[in-house]
């Protein structure tokens, strides 16, 4: 099975959903949708932003599309990072691309709730408005043939102390899914919260995962943003995250990659008013034939932003990472820092690193700086603590854990954090 | 008594050039032994050989610690096994603290020898402890492993590391070089601390300064591979004063 008769099934749903068409505002995204991916296909490698990631091979016409009915939920997936978030998590399970909760609810004033069509509130606005769905693949499949948008709205000069956990799963049991979480995140201004996205699969089929995030952070709001790919099972992941950040606001986005034999994010932020600020974290701990790409993009759209991205990637084995880190700083965004870097560490000799800051500056008056470096471990600290008696696997792992703790460290919640150090230091097999 | 070590004929060469040309030298406990000698000559080429780092092929001798063949261990082995190596040049490690970095180290040794491992209670007292003999600040247990060390504050650590895993034979290698003088009285006080009746040491040094403080029993003079010449600790008075030029003419007559 091909791209092309995973199109042509994609095109037969869109046929279906036309006949079936009103005039509801989110039928007509839908059906923008379609035609966008229509024109848009899936990406082959010819094309510079999926050169390094060949996404033609996960999609075939055997995926079931838009299945919302399995509804098993997974008993484990996601559960310990429910539990590491505290005894007053919201959680919010989305399975196989549908928000597990009929109601509309509002704690603590946050309103959460399934927007679906016929739906009218006045959160209709800000869909497909960050992510633009003319101008990429998965944004227009996602807005295609997602069922529904789980909405997290905060009102204003909210502070949410409870952790809100986003659990995206499918379960494959019975057959193959494509399944597409969508999501939307309002912080109106002066709000605050902590907003946990994490990605599983259960079952023994295939599934592939293009959720879109959209996330509109307002005036003075504050937003950190956890997303988490450690999907042990047959899942694949093509995720697309946006956010757009007001006037004093600031959007911290954390991404780790701990597990997944495809893993593609990305994130694009735009800071499109004076001092607004963004912050991008990102880890990957990768091993066998596991691959995470992560493209992100940091657009300075005005004056006095601030931008600081660290991405850090563990590859062992015949693991393959890719970083492509673009900033922009348009003509009139003076006073702008924007600081990028992004380390890799290969274990093997067989693991591979793309890496390819990007920068393109057009205002004068800015500081900007990017770093990008792929080695190996350090052969003389490898010796060094041998010779005080630490054999030398456990000195790999004590110096591969360091390196990639230090972007762990950044991340929020001190219970999450733990988590991921426990995870990843399971992985490097470091003994603690 | 069995000497700790025992260096028969060694011979070791790096990248197929023989550095190290048949070295001999016996180690019984209590003793402290001085080796000098010009730069280039082969000191840290004989410590790195004794603490194991692979890059070196043994091609002939033998090297036996306390009754074993120390050439078929492992460097960790070596280590905990109680040798220890102060470093030329200390490596920083980002990201392991120093206090994570002995435990471990620490923890090792205690595991090879059916210890269990310290209590961290117990442990950080002991590293605390141990840090008052070369006057270091425990502000430095948490930071990483000598980055941003500054040059005596790495020779310090050095041998607050040798103090927390007590070798029975400590190399130090050039331990005081880079040092002031004050730095230098801190360091060789906290060297001469750990003498006891039980263990060794070999101070490698390109100078007699050190010398004054670490009082050696015996000096050694390492020249182009060889031990060219060995006495008591008045040698290096005599080198201090004549240079090194004066042994290599003889021993170039010699050879
Ligand atoms: N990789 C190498 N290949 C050849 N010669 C080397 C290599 N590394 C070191 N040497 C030589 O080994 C000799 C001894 O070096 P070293 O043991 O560091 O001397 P010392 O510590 O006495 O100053 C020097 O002449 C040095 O040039
Ligand atoms: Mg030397």
């Amino acid at each position: 099975m091909s791209v092309s008769a995973f199109t042509e099934r994609i095109r037969s749903l869109a046929q279906h959903h036309d006949t079936a068409a009103s005039e509801d505002a989110y039928a007509a995204l839908r059906r923008h949708g379609f035609s966008a991916f229509e024109r848009l296909s899936i990406p082959t490698p010819r094309h510079e932003e999926w050169k390094y990631t060949n996404v033609t091979s996960i999609f075939d016409g055997t995926l079931v599309i838009g299945a919302t009915d399995a509804a098993q939920r997974p008993a484990t997936s996601g559960a310990e990072i429910t539990r590491a978030l505290g005894a007053d998590v919201i959680v919010l399970h989305v399975q196989n691309g549908r928000l597990q909760q009929d109601e509309h609810s509002v704690i603590e004033g946050v309103d959460l709730y399934d927007l679906r069509a016929g739906a009218t509130t006045d959160d209709l606005q800000f869909l497909a408005s960050i992510a633009k769905v003319d101008d990429h693949p998965f944004v227009a499949l996602n807005t295609a043939v997602h069922d529904s948008t789980v909405v997290i709205h905060l009102h204003r000069n909210v502070h949410l102390e409870r952790p809100i956990h986003v659990v995206c799963s499918a379960d494959t049991t019975t057959s193959t899914q494509l399944h597409a979480p969508r999501v939307l995140v309002v912080a109106e201004s002066g709000s605050s919260a902590l907003i946990v996205e994490s990605h599983h699969t259960v079952g023994e089929h295939a599934a592939v995962c293009v959720p879109v995030t959209e996330v509109v952070v307002q005036a003075g709001a504050h937003l950190q943003h956890v997303k988490i790919v450690a999907d042990e099972g047959q899942g694949k992941h093509v995720g697309y995250t946006a956010a757009t950040v007001a006037r004093d606001a600031t959007y911290a986005s954390h991404v780790a990659c701990l597990a997944g034999a495809f893993t593609r994010n990305d994130l694009v932020v735009q800071l499109i008013e004076p001092s607004a600020s963004a912050i991008l974290n990102g880890v990957s701990v990768l091993h066998g034939s596991e691959m995470a790409d992560n493209h992100t993009v940091v657009d300075h759209r005005a004056p006095h932003c601030r931008s600081e991205e660290l991405y850090k990637g563990v590859y062992d084995d015949r693991s393959v990472g890719v970083f492509n880190g673009k900033i922009f700083v348009q003509p009139h965004a003076q006073k702008t820092e924007a600081y990028q870097s992004s380390h890799a560490l290969l274990l093997s000799d067989r693991a591979r690193m793309n890496a390819k800051p990007q920068l393109e500056i057009w205002a004068d008056d800015v500081k900007c700086s990017h770093g990008a470096t792929t080695g190996q471990l350090n052969e003389e600290a490898v010796f060094y603590m041998q010779a005080r008696g630490i054999d030398r696997a456990a000195a790999k792992a004590l110096m591969t854990y360091a390196f990639a703790a230090e972007v762990v460290e950044r991340f929020p919640h001190e219970g999450l954090r733990s988590l991921l150090e426990q995870h990843i230091a399971q992985k490097l097999e470091v003994s603690r | 008594m069995t000497p700790i070590l025992e260096i028969t004929n060694l011979h070791a060469s790096i990248d197929g050039t023989e550095i190290l040309k048949g070295i001999n030298l016996t180690i019984q406990p209590g003793e402290v032994h001085a080796v000098m000698g010009p730069n280039g000559s082969g000191k840290s080429t004989l410590a790195s050989v004794l603490a194991g780092r692979e890059e070196y092929t043994v091609t002939e001798g033998t090297v036996v610690f306390h009754g074993h063949d120390l050439l078929d261990m492992s460097p960790e082995d070596r280590a905990r096994e109680g040798l220890f190596l102060a470093f030329q040049y200390p490596v920083e490690i980002p990201g392991v603290s120093t206090a994570n970095f002995l435990k471990s180290a620490v923890n090792a040794q205690r595991a090879h020898r059916g210890l269990s491992p310290l209590e961290p209670a117990e442990f950080l007292a002991l590293m605390k402890e141990r840090m008052a003999l070369v006057e270091m600040n425990p502000a430095f247990l948490q930071r990483s492993l000598n980055e941003g060390f500054s040059g005596g504050e790495k020779k310090r650590n050095e041998i607050f590391q040798m103090a927390m895993l007590e070798p029975t034979l400590a190399i130090l290698d050039e331990t005081d070089s880079g040092l002031d003088i004050d730095a230098l009285r801190i360091v060789a006080n906290g060297v001469n601390a750990q003498r006891t009746p039980h263990n060794g040491m070999i101070v490698i040094t390109h100078y007699q300064r050190l010398l004054n403080y670490i009082v050696p029993d015996v000096v050694h003079v390492l020249w182009n591979g060889r031990i060219v010449r060995t006495g008591g600790k008045d040698l290096a008075l005599t080198l201090e004063e004549r240079g090194y030029d004066w042994i290599k003419t003889e021993s170039s007559v010699e050879a």
